[in-house]
């Protein structure tokens, strides 16, 4: 299976990369892990003329926590941030999204980054990212801008990022004590899967036996993008944690899912998982906070 | 226009001219004649062109060769020392864990990613480590008892 011919580009910092694709437009294509863009060229969705590697951009590697915000490099890998103390103890429903990602071997190439502006419905980063309420970093020959994720995808491979514009970064804010969060990704398979449905939630609770002061739970591959629900959230806010409540939680978020009939699953099924899915991850973020 | 590369495979360096549309999987079959990478799916999806790229395991075919300059990359034909095969490879031998044989350059890779970084694995670890690599023969009980059992062994 061959790929098309292209010409390779490979700047060493994101002031380079700016002005090459400046200057490319559309008729580039970013490589990050290369795990979905040369799957495309090679099964000739895309043939672009150039392909502009940002594998030798130290600063698009980096993680780390900066005065309660912790950011994350474009192209750091899945395996980098599943392995990751620091995002394993404030951001668990982040960890396990990379966790669940392809396959060992594909969690070694591919990106945060590139699974963001893939933006496949079903893809294990946005759900976790959006219940923390990340933003991205989109940097260009004329200066940068932040996105709230949930304003960044728009539809199934669709994200406002523009052809002379690259993803830089991902901020999330530290939560606050007493916050838990999940991931919940429900495949036929445990590797190599495309989640049938996923839910990530987030919730912070005032004080150890408090209500709930912050809750946001967001469903994958049930709407061309991932959802939040809002049904599930008013459902939560001011009320003490419980079984019946997080029950009713699922519910709500059930009613907000948008799934369809595919070869994966009927809309039907999709909808009871979301329902069942949501009540399991408020379980667990309640037993993490 | 080629590119040149320089990369160290099996702990020998190559300096070497390349087409930037070709894949690492590519240049090791097609150019180094090290045909011991298979390619299967070429889409990522089922582990035989694997190889040990700075320590980790990946699918050759979603390398570019370009991009694996100034890298250290391990493939099957990497394994065998002058002390003899590898561990794995002795026990892969010794319990039958190759029926067709076609996933087990990719098998004996992942797994010895594995133990590189976790040289006592419990089941699970090995089952997830292999999670990428597909048997179409299904000889999965005997590869992971493979990789179990060359853990065990004393390290030489």
């Amino acid at each position: 299976m061959l790929l098309p011919r292209f010409e390779f580009h490979e700047p060493a910092t994101v002031e380079e990369a700016c002005r090459i694709l400046g200057e490319l437009g559309d008729k580039a294509k970013t490589l990050a892990g290369g795990t979905d863009l040369l799957v495309n060229m090679k099964k000739k969705v895309v043939a672009p003329d150039h392909v502009v590697s940002l594998d030798r951009i130290a600063s698009l590697a980096e993680m780390g926590s900066d005065n309660g915000t912790f950011r994350i490099g474009a192209c750091a890998k899945a395996v980098e941030i599943a392995q990751s103390d620091a995002i394993g103890t404030d951001f668990p429903a982040l960890q396990g999204g990379a966790a669940k990602l392809g396959s060992p071997l594909i969690r070694n190439l591919a990106t945060i980054g590139g699974n963001l502006v893939s933006a496949r419905p079903a893809a294990d980063f946005p759900p976790p990212l959006m219940a923390y309420g990340a933003k991205v970093v989109l940097k260009s020959g004329n200066g940068g801008r932040t996105v709230a994720l949930s304003d960044f995808i728009k539809g199934p491979g669709q994200t406002v990022i523009a052809p002379e514009e690259i993803l830089d970064s991902i901020l999330i804010e530290k939560p606050e004590s007493y916050s838990g969060s999940a991931y919940i990704k429900l495949g036929i398979r445990e590797a190599l899967e495309i989640s049938l449905v996923n839910v990530a939630v987030f919730m912070t609770t005032d004080g150890p036996d408090g209500p709930i002061k912050a809750a946001r739970v967001v469903m994958g591959s049930v709407g061309p993008t991932p959802l939040l629900s809002p049904a599930a959230e008013k459902t939560l806010l001011g009320e003490k944690p419980s079984e019946a409540l997080f029950l009713a939680a699922g519910e709500a978020a059930a009613m907000d899912s948008k799934p369809i009939d595919d070869f994966r699953a009927s809309a039907d099924y999709k909808r009871a998982m979301v329902k069942e899915l949501t009540r399991r991850a408020l379980v667990q973020a309640y037993g993490n906070i | 226009m080629k590119k040149l590369i320089c990369l160290t495979i099996n702990g020998k360096e190559y300096e070497l001219a390349v087409a930037p549309n070709m894949t690492l999987a590519d240049l090791l079959r097609e150019e180094l004649l090290l045909t011991g990478t298979k390619k299967g799916c070429e889409l990522g999806d089922c582990g035989t062109c694997t190889v040990i790229m700075n320590g980790k395991a990946v699918n050759s075919c979603l390398v570019l060769a370009v991009q694996a300059s100034g890298k250290e990359i391990t493939t099957v034909e990497g394994l065998e020392t002058e002390d003899g095969l590898h561990p794995l490879q002795e026990k892969f031998i010794e319990n039958g864990a190759i029926q067709c044989g076609f996933c087990t350059s990719g098998m004996l890779l992942s797994g010895k990613a594995l133990l590189d970084k976790t040289p006592k694995p419990d089941e699970l670890e090995i089952r997830t480590a292999i999670s990428g690599n597909l048997c179409r023969c299904t000889g999965y009980q005997k590869i992971v008892e493979s990789i179990k059992d060359a853990s065990e062994m004393d390290p030489r």
